[in-house]
């Protein structure tokens, strides 16, 4: 994977500004409508990678479309870097990712990329480095000549982030970026992802898995119902202030014993201990990348 | 990275959308429907063998006429109707959308490349039905030369005259420009229909309702009108259906076509003001439709 261009215009204010959104939908034969969305406030700050969570039906899509003007709110309004969403104006700065991309598969993923930086007024000689540039961020320089209809989960995923960023957006936003890609493909766009933060792109995704998110967001805001229940900073929301962890390595079952006599005559209380363990993700990717290796010529 | 200035609408956008519902087009092979015609046009010229040569030509032109619209009728609705529903439900639609496109820059660009694809086809379909054409006249020339050879050189002229005015008539390209105009317009009704339609079938099915309708509300509304007892509640439905759907049989000049009569200017040019003014009547309301759809 390459290097991307930083964005050339720098924003001020927040990326993403939701205030007072109510989304309501009707449904046939029913008098009540749906409430997708209740009286949603919140911001993503510039630079920021914010995660929305929520399990499945509890309005993180709908937020999404919402804040991209393609669902109109009920009542309130959302704003990138300070310009109304329905404006069409406002979606300059924004690149998306829907849930499960199937784009046009008839397209080859370097066709898909031209036809996506037209719609943004890319043309000529700066169009097709771009599209070089972005296949080569995405590891798909060997796929670039293949239809999407041949193209595995991960690689449209991949190509959907390429397409999102063909404009150079300020602004990413990804529906379950991951979702039903393997956990390599997983680690792939989790670290692309924090290579455009570095950049300066902010980026706002949804999912619900927990463990990702935990990884890479620095802000997050817990969606159930439509109403949004936990928002806050994830140092914040998961430390807990009254207790330290340390990890200790080559310490003799004497030198434990020491140190929980210690720590007991300064009044304070060991609540735990045992051995840190790794991840089934890293075991996963461990074996998987051995037996490429082996298996490679 | 240097990226243009946003512009409010954009011919350039609607261009790319045009092209990449073309190449849409082109690789889901419809222009099979070309062979089709192939078919009919030189399946037919096999049976037509035993007829006069004025009759031969007289059928050839109906026939290759009427497959024209059939085929290109079909295509348009065929080739439209995927285009919207397809686009939702594989979500293509909000990358698209996501992006400082207008509804309705979407909506042009897409029919822009049905009726491109329509141009191309009919090109295509009239420059194979000239070549039959051709074939044939060039076969009958030649047994006429053949059998008159001991005839005065006048009459065989005239003879041969008479052959060749029999095949190309000025007529033709008029007509055939009022069979493309017809399926723009129902390619720009069905994309209507695929607004507020959820699936390809149902926008088909309606489409297929909306063409029998237009061809024979003509007749629907001659026979009703002409009975004494028309009351106001007939006299407001054919109003009504004459309101919302086109008459296509206006649209139909196949007949003095294939008479050898020449279309004057005035049909023409009224049948095809008709023909772009529905279309743009239905996009707008396309537009009107999709401005507000939640997707």
């Amino acid at each position: 994977m390459t290097d991307l261009p930083r964005r050339s215009e720098a924003k001020e204010g927040p990326a993403v500004a939701v205030i007072g959104v109510t989304k309501l939908f009707s449904v046939p034969f029913q008098r009540r409508p749906v409430v997708a969305v209740r009286d949603l406030n919140l911001q993503v700050s510039s630079g920021q990678i914010y995660g929305l969570l929520g399990p499945n039906g509890s309005g993180k899509s709908t937020t999404l479309k919402i804040i991209l003007g393609l669902v109109p709110p009920t009542t309130g309004m959302a704003q990138i870097f300070g310009r109304d969403s329905n404006s069409v104006a406002s979606r300059e700065a924004v690149g998306f990712l829907p849930e499960s991309p199937y784009f046009y598969k008839y397209l080859t993923g370097e066709e898909t990329l031209r036809f996506h930086g037209k719609l943004c007024g890319l043309r000529g000689a700066a169009l097709k480095n771009r599209v070089g540039e972005l296949l080569a961020l995405v590891g798909l320089t060997n796929a670039g000549n293949r239809r999407l209809g041949g193209y595995s989960k991960g690689m449209l995923q991949r190509i959907g982030l390429a397409q999102a960023l063909v404009h150079d957006p300020a602004l990413l936003v990804l529906d379950e970026p991951t979702a039903g890609v393997d956990p390599a493909g997983a680690r792939g766009i989790r670290d692309l992802i924090l290579g455009l933060k570095q950049r300066g792109i902010t980026v706002l995704l949804s999912s619900h898995l927990l463990g990702q998110v935990q990884e890479i967001c620095d802000r997050v805001g817990i969606l159930a119902n439509g109403v949004l229940v936990r928002e806050g900073a994830l140092d914040d929301l998961l430390g807990i202030e009254n207790q330290t962890e340390l990890i200790l390595e080559n310490a003799s079952p004497e030198m434990i014993a020491e140190f929980k006599a210690f720590v007991s005559q300064h009044g304070a209380r060991l609540i735990d201990r045992g051995r840190p363990r790794t991840s089934l993700e890293r075991i996963f990717l461990e074996a998987t990348q051995d037996q490429t290796r082996e298996d490679a010529p | 990275m240097n990226r243009p200035p946003h512009r409010a609408f954009s011919v350039g956008r609607i261009a790319a959308i045009t092209g990449n519902t073309f190449t849409e087009l082109t690789r889901l092979k419809v222009f099979y429907v070309l062979l089709l015609f192939a078919l009919v046009l030189i399946g037919s010229s096999i049976f037509m063998a035993k007829l006069t040569f004025q009759q031969e030509f007289q059928v050839m032109k109906d026939i290759a006429l009427g497959a024209m619209s059939i085929f290109t009728s079909l295509l348009a609705v065929v080739a439209t109707a995927r285009l919207l529903p397809q686009d939702i439900d594989d979500r293509t639609i909000y990358a698209i959308l996501a992006k400082p496109v207008l509804r309705i820059e979407y909506l042009l660009g897409r029919l822009l490349g049905v009726l491109l694809l329509l141009a191309i086809s009919i090109i295509a379909m009239s420059a194979l039905f000239f070549l039959v054409l051709a074939i044939r006249e060039q076969a009958v020339l030649s047994e006429t030369v053949r059998q008159m050879s001991s005839a005065p050189s006048e009459q065989m002229a005239d003879g041969l005259r008479g052959i060749r005015a029999s095949v190309f008539s000025a007529s033709l390209l008029p007509g055939i420009a009022i069979i493309y105009l017809k399926a723009c317009l129902l390619a720009s009704l069905t994309l209507f229909v695929s607004t507020f339609a959820s699936t390809t079938i149902f926008t088909t099915v309606v489409m297929a309702f909306v063409y029998f309708i237009g061809h024979l509300q003509e007749i629907a509304r001659e026979y009703w009108l002409q009975t004494d007892s028309a009351g106001w509640m007939t006299k407001l439905f054919l109003a009504l259906v004459a309101l919302l759907f086109p008459d296509l049989q206006l649209f139909n000049l196949t007949d003095d076509i294939v008479a050898g009569n020449a279309i004057p200017l005035a049909l023409f040019a009224k049948t095809a003001t008709l023909g772009i003014f529905y279309t743009g009547f239905y996009l707008l309301l396309a537009w009107s439709v999709f401005f507000r759809k939640e997707l």
